[in-house]
């Protein structure tokens, strides 16, 4: 199942006023919040703590999206998420590929040996190794830096990639290796002119779930990264309204600049929303068919 | 166990045994380069900390000085004389009733909704996922101004409309109801799952039960519930092992409080290893922890697995 498409079924359970009532109901529930955060980021500092709230800001405080950004040291943040995030993609799905390709298209002992580890290791909760590579990583001098939340990742660190891969890699006639292999070509150029050419769709879905991952992680920065010019932006926007911090957080700044923290997760998705649901779509389709 | 990942597991690689056996030793080498990262990653970051975490759970540990061997201390510890374990394992107890129920009838629901044939259904589709997309500490931090109970959100739409009122995050009752409200906004994550299944089920078995009289709500339970089954299932189990994990929400949202009630199992396990500085790291405690945790997961699939036998519409006939 490539696209949801929803024009397909014409079976309707409950009448038009109905459906649509719901529907405004939906709408209003996920995107009012989204509206009001920038109603706040458009406020004055004082005027957030109105009592009784308005709705609207009485003066619109567009400085906000100047002044915030700076308080909280958002470039800086910023740059450190797209450093961290870029790599971690890049490693994710290069080594992700590269170990579904063997998977599904080399025959080799151990073959499905390896398949069941990898993919078993999905059912492995992340806490179990929060504390020995903690220590590891100390061990070798990797504490407070990004190495920890980058290297893994090109050592196969999500094993749903490697599962999505291979399954995409299965699809693939193989009478296509076949004709290369007439043609002299090795098991490199196979797969890096044949097979990453015809599964881009595999591997955009699986940047777009290794970019969200990265993006979102807040568990893991927080734990490995001490120096708050090494953060991401999870761990610094965090910070910045914890009342760890001695004083009141200026909610203000703290809403428009949380807007910007949404906007790239957010321009992808408009860009890319046929991979973002494929993405999640096809661990349902997968079990099913 | 093996029912509902058979799907996963399904081989049709068969195929390619004879034709790509040229120089099996070869593909062998090449293989094995290709997957090298991942078998060093697999050593590295899932065998050894298994192990090694397992060992730590039976030690006294600061992370300083070597770990001291204690045997099942700590967890003698956990269960009879620490005052805060029960309160978290009632606390992750009562987060994973609340959320996961609620997650799959609204993740259905939402979804049905969003499989029937109107003009907009797609912005419905697109806006109830769009909150799955944006990162977690972007929306959690939003919630939590959302659900201030002076200036927030809610309060002001409940007041304007004279519902009553509620301290959300700063009642000791309400503070769980309140992170797991947050969590459902999240919702859309569940229903692109149901939605993809809810699509694979055949047309014609709607047209076949219509022709026999059955009504919608019994197409409901006689068609659409078994064969999706399946993905039921995995829901259950995905929600539930990620609902024992939950950390940002309440790390964000109150840190656990007021007094335990939402001082979750791994919020517990944070606090533990990683405490503020001045206090000293019980990397061995938090292991035992930390196993706990992994124990009733793993108890959480067995129990899964082991029901799906019962009452999952079985699909696996190999095609």
């Amino acid at each position: 199942m490539t696209t949801l498409p929803t024009e397909r079924r014409p079976r309707r359970l409950i009448g038009t006023t109905a459906w649509y009532a719901t529907a405004l109901f939906i709408a209003a529930v996920m995107i009012v919040p989204l509206l009001w955060m920038i109603t706040i980021g458009l406020k004055s500092g004082s005027a957030v703590f109105e009592i009784p709230p308005r709705l609207l800001p009485r003066e619109w405080t567009w400085r906000n999206f100047i002044d915030g950004p700076q308080a909280i040291n958002f470039p800086r943040l910023l740059l450190n998420s797209t450093i961290i995030t870029a790599l971690s993609v890049l490693g994710g799905v290069m080594t992700a590929m590269m170990t579904g390709y063997a998977l599904a298209r080399l025959r080799f002992p151990g073959r499905k040996l390896w398949f069941y580890l990898f993919v078993g290791s999905m059912l492995l909760p992340g806490v179990v190794g929060l504390i020995p590579l903690f220590q590891l990583y100390k061990s070798i001098g990797w504490y407070d830096t990004w190495l920890p939340l980058i290297v893994p990742a090109f050592l196969g660190g999500n094993p749903l990639f490697i599962f999505l891969a291979r399954q995409y890699f299965l699809a693939i006639p193989y009478s296509i290796d076949e004709a290369a292999k007439i043609d002299g070509a090795g098991h490199l150029r196979i797969f890096t002119q044949v097979m990453l050419p015809l599964t881009r769709p595999a591997w955009i879905t699986m940047a777009i779930l290794a970019f969200q991952a990265s993006w979102n992680d807040y568990l893991n920065p927080l734990v490995y990264l001490y120096s708050s010019g090494k953060w991401p932006l999870s761990v610094g926007m965090a910070a910045f309204i914890s009342p760890f911090a001695g004083k009141t957080p200026d909610w203000s700044y703290y809403m428009a600049t949380n807007l910007l923290y949404m906007l790239p997760p957010l321009i992808l998705f408009f860009a890319a929303q046929r991979y973002f649901i494929q993405g999640l779509g096809s661990l349902g389709s997968t079990t099913q068919k | 166990m093996n029912r509902w990942r058979l799907p996963f597991q399904r081989e049709n690689g068969g195929r390619s045994r004879n034709t790509l056996s040229r120089g099996a030793g070869s593909d062998t080498l090449a293989a094995y380069l290709f997957i090298a990262p991942a078998i060093i990653g697999f050593t590295v970051f899932v065998g050894y900390p298994l192990i090694r975490s397992f060992y730590l759970a039976l030690t006294k540990y600061n992370g300083l000085t070597d770990p001291v061997f204690v045997g099942l201390g700590n967890f003698r510890r956990l269960f009879t004389t620490d005052p805060a374990f029960w309160p978290a394992l009632r606390a992750t107890g009562y987060l994973v009733v609340l959320y996961v129920p609620l997650s799959l009838i609204l993740g259905l629901a939402l979804a049905m909704f969003c499989n029937q044939r109107f003009r907009g259904v797609r912005i419905v589709r697109t806006l109830s996922y769009l909150p799955v997309v944006l990162p977690a500490v972007a929306t959690i931090t939003l919630w939590k101004f959302i659900l201030n109970p002076q200036v927030g959100l809610l309060n002001t739409i409940l007041e304007r409309l004279g519902l009553p009122t509620s301290l959300w995050l700063q009642s000791p009752t309400m503070a769980m109801p309140s992170v797991v409200l947050m969590m459902l906004w999240g919702v859309g994550g569940t229903m692109i799952i149901f939605l993809a299944a809810l699509q694979a089920v055949p047309t014609e078995l709607y047209e076949a039960a219509k022709v026999d009289g059955a009504g919608p709500w019994s197409a409901f339970l006689r068609i659409t519930i078994p064969t999706i089954s399946p993905i039921i299932l995995l829901q259950v189990i995905l929600q539930t092992t990620a609902a024992l994990q939950t950390f940002n929400q309440p790390k964000i949202l109150t840190n656990g409080g007021p007094g335990f009630s939402t001082n979750v199992l791994m919020l517990s396990i944070y606090n533990n290893g990683f405490p503020n500085l001045g206090r000293v790291p019980q990397l061995g405690y938090a292991s035992a922890q930390v196993w706990v945790l992994f124990i009733v997961i793993i108890a959480v699939i067995a129990l899964a697995a082991k029901f799906t036998s019962l009452w999952t519409y079985s699909d696996n006939t190999p095609d």
